[in-house]
């Protein structure tokens, strides 16, 4: 499996210093985050274990633990998907883009450049909707399980939905802008 | 525009996406939102929408356990009980001419009873299986088709990501979908060696000039036992603690990494580095699906709102196509959408909007599910988008062998699942005997 980010070294360091800095930045925090979200994903296995041992062996259950993981799993998904976009793992078809990089190669790149802004704006969408999730989750202490067995507040995992969204919409728009900025510079050289 | 015409609308907009390489959850999460806004009037609602799926579809212990199924498939494989199957296997079928091949199609069979996701055999008998049936005269070609077609078998026999996800989808016991898909596995799994076993008597050449007879020297028993026992112990877990009642089908992915890692370290096999990597794969290849089924699942809501599956289904209904109209037409639909998705995108799409149509059939839901899966595998086959055909391709790093020349491979092995799936419609209680 290629672990190599989808953009090309060559093609960005092409691109002016300001941007490489940024992007040096962004991807040291989406990094950041999918350690974070990795390491979840061994907590939710230690869990899970847990109560399978502790209910057959001890007889005696851990609580909460379908709980933790409905909510871990929502942490580690937007912990990791600026990572996975950055990776080129997001799914699409290339079939088309293939065959216009040889033929209309500035063609390619206008749509890349439109299909970027049109990601981000729906995660923009995504970011701003979310925003009052997080907050009635914050101001009423809403939770998660049985009062008495167990309980977990969940504004944690809203406020993780925002941070992972801010990450991907960061990615989406850097990777555009840098296309954006070779399209540009495409049509000075044949100008 | 009635919200119909807007539904429809909608799906016509998303294929022309997908097919001209928006990434799909985008594209399914575009269509939503301005299909959403149009039958609305409101995009701050169709914003909501978007919002209440990012945060509530996935929020549920079922999928709190997708990672685990696909860290479990990785780890197997890194722990070395892939190559460990593959030896064994090919002791079993070492005197068969194009034993090679069918002891790849065995040792995936039992990796099969071990993981949940065709990728992750995909990897693992790309490194160990293809350069071993070259250095025996295999082409190319064939040694990479075998692969990729038997690579399918890890979605059919449980466990399983694939119906899991058709579980969810559908509110079918995946205990009971697990167990319907024993048949249809280990039957393919024969097809495909009857297959390979026809071909090598009476065409060799299609399998590469000059095969030579398998030279290596048999295990002695002691080896069988070394081998086999770890791979025999981990599946005895999984499959045993679901059937005997101790875990549940959803907690057995966490069980069979706890088993995977605890092998992997008695046998000193399992070292921090490939560990890390390991989980770093599982966190991408999770948070990818999941956004995917986020986004189908905005979708699926716009699709709901605009009345389209119920229109469909009473369509369907009157369209007087009948019964086996109505499942051919599904199956076509199915194998299609497969060379252009992936598999947990098809179903997402195509699953609920099915459902209205099948209650009014009175369809055997585990059946449809069986149905379903290898319908949708075929696609992992079919180019120009196959996943396992991809997955074959990057982790082979040899330029000589093209992506054509391993969708060529996998060809045949394509058309030995369409056998399968139409001995599954014609003879259900392939699927359904033993639930």
């Amino acid at each position: 499996m290629d672990n190599q980010p989808s953009n090309d070294p060559d093609e960005i360091s092409a691109l002016p210093r300001w941007f490489q800095l940024a992007r040096r930045v962004l991807d040291a925090v989406t990094t950041g985050l999918n350690v974070l979200g990795t390491l979840l994903i061994v907590v939710i296995m230690l869990l899970v274990n847990a109560d399978v041992i502790g209910r057959s062996v001890f007889n005696n259950p851990v609580s909460g633990v379908p709980e933790m993981v409905s909510m871990s799993i929502v942490a580690i998904v937007f912990l990791q998907v600026a990572q996975a976009f950055r990776m080129g793992r997001l799914t699409r078809t290339d079939a088309i883009p293939q065959f216009l990089k040889t033929r209309a190669p500035r063609l390619q790149l206008g749509m890349e450049v439109l299909f970027g802004a049109a990601a981000g704006f729906l995660v923009w969408q995504i970011y701003a909707a979310s925003v009052p999730l997080f907050q009635k989750a914050w101001v009423r202490n809403t939770f998660e399980g049985t009062v008495g067995d167990f309980t977990a507040p969940i504004w944690p995992v809203k406020l993780i939905i925002l941070i992972g969204c801010m990450a991907l919409l960061c990615q989406i728009a850097l990777t555009t802008l840098g296309v954006a900025l070779r399209l540009f510079r495409s049509s000075e050289h044949t100008t | 525009m009635s919200p119909f015409e807007i539904g429809l609308a909608s799906f016509g907009a998303m294929v022309v996406m997908v097919y001209l390489g928006f990434w799909v959850p985008f594209a399914l999460m575009l269509s939503s939102y301005v299909g959403v806004w149009l039958i609305k009037g409101s995009p701050i609602l169709a914003g909501k929408l978007l919002a209440l799926a990012a945060s509530e579809t996935i929020s549920s212990y079922f999928f709190g356990v997708v990672p685990l199924f696909v860290l479990m498939g990785y780890l197997v494989s890194v722990t070395g009980m892939g190559r460990d199957a593959f030896d064994v296997a090919n002791h079993a079928f070492r005197r068969l001419s194009g034993g090679l091949a069918i002891g790849t199609v065995g040792a995936n069979a039992i990796f099969a009873a071990i993981t949940g996701i065709s990728i992750a055999s995909a990897a693992v008998f790309t490194r160990i299986a293809v350069p071993e049936m070259m250095r025996h005269g295999y082409s190319p070609r064939f040694s990479a088709g075998v692969v990729a077609g038997s690579s399918v078998l890890g979605m059919l026999i449980p466990p399983s990501l694939l119906l899991i996800l058709y579980g969810l989808l559908t509110e079918q016991s995946v205990g009971d979908l697990f167990i319907a898909g024993v048949i249809p596995g280990l039957l393919l799994a024969l097809i495909f060696g009857v297959g390979i076993w026809l071909t090598a008597h009476l065409w060799p050449s299609a399998l590469g000039e000059g095969v030579s007879r398998d030279d290596t020297p048999a295990l002695t028993p002691r080896e069988v036992a070394e081998k086999g026992l770890p791979i025999a112990l981990l599946i005895a877990l999984v499959l045993g603690g679901i059937y005997g009642g101790i875990f549940t089908p959803i907690e057995a992915g966490a069980v069979g990494c706890a088993g995977a890692i605890l092998i992997g370290l008695a046998r000193r096999t399992l070292g921090w580095r490939d560990f890390w990597q390991v989980l770093n794969d599982t966190g991408l290849v999770t948070a990818a699906i999941s956004f995917l089924i986020i986004a189908a699942q905005m979708y699926s809501r716009m699709l709901a709102l605009s009345g389209v599956p119920a229109e469909f289904g009473s369509f369907v209904s009157e369209a007087d196509i009948g019964y086996w109209g109505v499942i051919l037409a599904y199956v076509v639909l199915v194998i299609l959408m497969g060379t252009i998705l992936d598999s947990s995108s098809i179903m997402l799409i195509l699953v609920p909007l099915m459902l209205p149509v099948l209650a009014t059939f009175d369809v055997n839901l585990i059946w449809f599910g069986i149905v379903t899966i290898v319908a949708v595998e075929i696609g992992l086959l079919t180019p120009p988008f196959g996943i396992s055909v991809f997955v074959i391709k990057s982790a082979l790093d040899d330029p000589s062998i093209t992506l054509g020349d391993i969708f060529r491979g996998a060809a045949p092995f394509a058309l030995m699942m369409l056998v399968l799936l139409a001995l599954i419609l014609a003879f259900p209680w392939l699927a359904t005997a033993l639930v």
